[in-house]
């Protein structure tokens, strides 16, 4: 299951913070790192090179055009990597040429193949200058479009007030990995409540931006503090569009005691339990977690339309929404759609044509 | 001279054309039958009729083969449509008559079915058939002849089945195009009752499930008569939906997964390998192997759910638990494995697969169940339209 996703850096700044996340997570990722730069090659580890006629290796020098010519010209050369990939975290640092230009082509050929995409990308801070803040303002939507879930993370948020250049570039490392990793360790180390792959990928299809937060704790009353944090965490309070599906997952060792997921889980309900989307998993993982609890909230609002359980709302939209609706779930990419041409089978307000076991929340182990 | 009648089914999944003779001792015999699977039709309805239209015209011909080759020669000029659907439609009807000197004379028996029968559709259905379900006499129900007895007021109750108009005269138009003629459309799962139940099943209570590819009929009998019928827009298409998208399969590897390996229960049984294979695979994704258990879970979940539906339906019109003869299931997707262990689990009935009682024919048939409605229709038509044979309308018919 876990070599079914795959972690992609794209671009120098990408490729590094990608490293981090695998470092984070004792190097059990499936990893690829992509570049214009034939240097970034040299740290180890699968590598495709993007232009390597264009530009000889030489990177694209700051222009998205350039990054993204050079991404059209090489993307074939990813498909040796994707042998058997369902779920393709994408990791980026938006402001540059590779980063900015050639996610998008790489998000696109993904998408073409059937595979989930979640994008991490990480803007410039604000020191870096004009030019670059506008290259990475203009691909935020359109990266967001063409992922299935997608992820803005501001480099002057994510050092968090440190002044040492490296700690800061650390503390970014790591705040982009808590979230990256989650996936990962959702699928392989499983705790009391699990999380199948399938349902994540469902999940993410239409999740839309995301933001998510992660709070860690120790020793005693840890869940109250970690309670208290999130409850008060700005962070999850701002909302722009409509928010519509949380993932939370509960990290800890093996002491993670069954009332702390109780409690957890019933504090976090009331605040997202209403959404129409809640999903909750534990981790079990003592060599990193050992004697620490650590919660990851994720929060999607999606722009598109999305599942809702299968229920329309309004009678009169009733028809074009649940026909809608089937469509979207239908857009793998295969020969689907079989039921595209035809009036949607409705129930008590269920579209039928939907699968059941989606409506119903199985979960499958596949 | 014999009379042949031929009958025409639109399925989704299948079209299917057969012809029909009638014997010395008054049984059908289908002479030929040929099948070809369905482009251009969508939970029963036409949805591209170009499509229909090459169905038909391939239907005919390969009928044509098959008779040639059984050395004779039949050039068909019309046929009767079976039809199934959504868009057909079930409704209690009822005619009431005063009785004016106590006991009941024919005269207000025709007073009842008259009333009956002046029922007003709204535009664009046409009536398909009515099925008498019997008489009642002040309240008292259940009375087959009323004539002579005692009362005050009688009601006579029938089941009203009708369709899209629109949808019939599609059917026509594809048809017309290959010059046949298609006659009075007859209701799918009513024909495949006829060919599969006894008079008993009839008596003690049965449901009779056709499991077709794009919907599923449904017709429900007691104390002799038809109670409901009526069809819901899910059938193994769904199945094939569902499979398709949990695997992330094309539709023709669902397809095949579903006939090949899919089990109605999600337990996999002793001896039932883990692991299915995959049947061919897009070159980027390694050779796969799916979990049957999974495979079995998608499906069962699809099947219970609809299973379900109809259960509730039944238990609406306090049926449930009075079908003593049991379900009995017909279609191409009655032989999914394990589907009668599934339905006796939903609908708490006994189940058997449906098997053409009454006509001849079908001895070499490996599927019998799914020449149900077509046997059926054949029944039917004999039976009432025993005069003329397609050579009298076709000498009618002057092209």
């Amino acid at each position: 299951m876990s070599s079914s996703i795959i972690l992609i850096g794209v671009g120098g700044a990408g490729c590094q913070i990608s490293r981090g996340v695998n470092r984070a997570y004792g190097y059990g990722l499936r990893f690829l790192s992509v570049d214009t730069d034939a240097l970034t090659g040299n740290a180890g580890g699968d590598f495709a090179l993007l232009g390597g006629d264009r530009l000889s290796g030489r990177g694209a020098g700051g222009d998205l055009v350039i990054g993204k010519m050079a991404a059209e010209d090489s993307i074939s050369q990813l498909d040796e990597h994707l042998k058997g990939v369902r779920m393709a975290v994408v990791v980026t640092g938006l402001g540059g040429g590779t980063g900015s230009g050639a996610s998008l082509i790489i998000l696109k050929h993904l998408e073409e193949l059937g595979i989930t995409t979640v994008i991490f990308a990480t803007t410039p801070f604000s020191f870096e200058g004009d030019e670059r803040l506008r290259n990475a303002r203009s691909m935020q939507s359109i990266l967001e479009e063409n992922a299935n879930a997608s992820f803005f993370l501001p480099l002057d948020k994510l050092i968090q007030g440190e002044t040492n250049m490296d700690r800061a570039l650390a503390r970014a490392v790591d705040t982009v990995a808590s979230g990256v990793t989650l996936f990962w360790r959702l699928l392989e180390k499983p705790g009391y409540i699990k999380f199948d792959a399938e349902r994540l990928r469902r999940i993410l299809n239409n999740a839309g931006r995301g933001r998510f937060v992660t709070v860690t704790s120790a020793g005693e009353n840890r869940v109250e503090k970690i309670i208290d944090e999130i409850k008060n965490s700005p962070l999850l309070s701002i909302s722009t569009g409509q928010l519509r599906n949380v993932v939370i997952g509960i990290m800890a060792g093996e002491d993670l005691k069954l009332s702390e997921i109780g409690r957890l889980s019933e504090a976090l309900r009331e605040d997202f339990g209403a959404l129409p989307s809640y999903e909750l998993a534990t981790v079990n993982d003592e060599d990193t977690f050992s004697g620490r609890l650590s919660v990851v909230t994720m929060l999607f609002e999606s722009q598109k339309e999305t599942i809702e359980n299968g229920k329309s709302t309004t009678k009169s939209s009733r028809r074009s929404r649940a026909s809608n609706k089937g469509k979207e779930l239908l857009g793998w990419g295969t020969d689907f759609g079989r039921f595209v041409n035809s009036e949607p089978t409705i129930h008590d307000g269920d579209n039928l044509d939907i699968p059941t076991f989606i409506r119903q929340n199985i979960s499958l182990e596949i | 001279m014999s009379s042949l009648n031929a009958v025409l089914e639109l399925g989704t999944s299948n079209t299917v054309l057969a012809i029909g003779e009638m014997q010395q001792d008054g049984r059908v015999k289908i002479i030929t039958h040929c099948r070809i699977p369905s482009v251009g039709v969508r939970k029963s309805k036409i949805i591209n009729l170009e499509q229909v239209k090459k169905s038909i015209g391939s239907v005919l011909r390969e009928s044509e083969k098959l008779q040639l080759k059984a050395g004779s020669k039949i050039t068909l000029g019309n046929a009767f449509l079976i039809m199934s659907g959504t868009h057909v439609r079930t409704s209690p009807l009822v005619g009431t008559a005063t009785i004016a000197r106590q006991k009941v004379t024919d005269a207000e028996i025709t007073e009842a079915q008259r009333s009956l029968r002046s029922f007003g559709l709204p535009p664009g259905r046409e009536v398909i058939d009515i099925y008498e379900q019997g008489y009642d006499l002040d309240g008292i129900g259940g009375i087959d002849d009323p004539k002579g007895m005692s009362g005050s007021v009688l009601k006579v109750h029938a089941l009203l089945v009708d369709a899209d108009a629109d949808r019939i005269n599609d059917a026509r138009s594809a048809a017309d195009s290959e010059n046949l003629e298609l006659r009075d459309p007859l209701f799918s799962v009513m024909c495949a009752a006829d060919a599969v139940l006894e008079e008993r099943d009839r008596i003690d209570g049965s449901i009779v499930i056709d499991c077709g590819g794009g919907t599923t009929g449904y017709a429900v009998f007691l104390n002799g008569q038809v109670v409901t019928a009526g069809t819901i827009g899910v059938g193994g298409d769904h199945i094939t939906n569902d499979i398709a998208y949990a695997f992330q399969t094309t539709q023709s590897q669902a397809e095949a997964l579903k006939i090949e390996e899919a089990s109605a229960l999600p337990t996999v049984m002793q001896g039932a390998s883990a692991r299915v294979k995959m049947p061919g695979d897009s070159p980027l994704v390694e050779s796969r192997t799916i979990s049957r258990k999974a495979l079995n879970t998608v499906t069962n979940a699809r099947l219970r759910e609809l299973l379900t539906i109809l259960r509730e339906k039944l238990s609406d019109l306090d049926l449930l638990h009075r079908l003593h003869a049991g379900a009995i299931l017909v279609g191409g997707g009655a032989k999914m494995r394990d589907l009668p262990q599934l339905v006796t689990q939903t609908l708490g009935t006994v189940t058997r697969i449906g098997v053409p009682l009454y006509v001849d024919g079908l001895e070499n048939e490996p599927d019998p169940e799914r020449l149900a409605a077509v046997a059926g229709a054949l029944m039917y038509v004999q039976r009432n339209y025993e005069e003329k044979s397609i050579f009298d309308f076709f000498k009618g018919i002057f092209k």
